[in-house]
């Protein structure tokens, strides 16, 4: 265990926000802004998230097999 | 007047008492062995007005996505947590408690899962002039049509150049998802679980080169060191061939807290 890397001090905000805005649970029920109204202020912010069309467009033909599942 | 009214943030849930020192209004609510994270916030802030006209200002969104970070973090140092995403809003802590019945169940079996694991994020980058560079004098078919250029007519080796163009584009394609697809696999057979997120576009990485892989592992406390190891192997294999690779963490578990009804992580 001594090769693990100590978490830099400078992590990129966009490291954050990548997480922070776009992942962790999401629950619907009793709030008072729904989900779908920051994500259309995310977008406006221009945090704009790649299609997959972008992806497609990048890497000319997308990951096949098992990469996959986790989309 | 418009009446001022206090929302309730949730940051997480944790499975121990979380060690908060009530800076940032922070507190917690313990409801059937589970601790809500919470603190209070201004409805003219965080209300649906208020956050409509603050998600505009991204100076406040760094600020506030950053201390929603640092708070999960802090709690994260001594207990597991679920991370909630930006801007969980509850009207009052009863409603926050009656969530935390509804789900309880749920978040503990995720809090069980979670017990000695940490996330950690991969994103590798491409800059595909580079990339061309380093397998251009090495792919045999690029350099025999480049040696058929040299004795071609001007009209033919017109043809033969866009042929060489298009090989390389092809090449170009194959390596990137070689590499994206590499690392992923590699790095997943170290991890609890493993996942693939979008790519994110220039415009918002400020980097000149493309993200080709964005993804995260969940990787077991004794598997870190072997985990950060293939990270650097695959570092030496292909930085200086135009890929670049950045390994963060850890997180909290972001992009492993899915619940059951799907709705647990927006994907």
């Amino acid at each position: 265990m001594n090769n693990v890397i100590v978490k830099s001090k400078e992590v990129t905000l966009l490291e954050i926000l990548d997480r922070v805005l776009d992942k962790g649970v999401v629950i619907s029920g009793d709030m008072v802004i729904s989900v779908a109204d920051v994500d259309l202020i995310y977008l406006g912010l221009k945090v704009l998230l790649s299609s997959v069309e972008t992806i497609e467009k990048l890497r000319g033909s997308p990951f096949v097999g098992p990469m996959q599942e986790a989309r | 007047m418009v009446e001022n009214r206090q929302l309730v943030y949730l940051y997480c849930v944790a499975d121990k008492e979380p060690k908060i020192n009530g800076g940032n209004n922070l507190y917690s609510i313990c409801h059937n062995g589970l601790y809500a994270v919470a603190s209070r916030v201004e409805q003219l802030e965080f209300g649906e007005d208020g956050l409509k006209k603050k998600m505009a200002d991204f100076e406040w969104v760094k600020t506030k996505a950053s201390l929603h970070e640092r708070i999960i973090e802090r709690v994260m140092s001594g207990t597991n947590v679920i991370p909630f995403k930006f801007a969980t809003l509850f009207n009052t802590d009863n409603s926050l408690k009656a969530m935390l019945e509804q789900y309880g169940q749920e978040f503990k079996a995720i809090l069980r899962k979670l017990v000695n694991k940490q996330e950690w994020g991969l994103k590798i980058y491409c800059n595909p002039e580079k990339l061309k560079t380093s397998f251009s004098n090495d792919e045999a078919e690029i350099l025999k049509i480049e040696n058929e250029i040299k004795f071609s007519s001007v009209g033919k080796s017109y043809f033969l150049k866009k042929k060489k163009d298009e090989l390389i584009e092809k090449t170009l394609n194959e390596r990137i998802n070689e590499c994206g697809q590499e690392s992923f696999e590699l790095l997943k057979e170290l991890s609890f679980e493993a996942h693939i997120n979008r790519l994110l576009p220039r415009e918002v990485t400020e980097r000149e080169d493309e993200m080709v892989l964005n993804s995260a592992f969940l990787v077991h406390k004794d598997e870190v060191g072997d985990f950060h190891n293939m990270v650097d192997t695959l570092k030496m294999h292909y930085e200086g061939k135009g890929f670049l690779i950045d390994c963060t963490g850890p997180w909290p578990p972001y992009n492993f807290c899915g619940l059951s009804s799907g709705k647990g992580q927006n994907e």
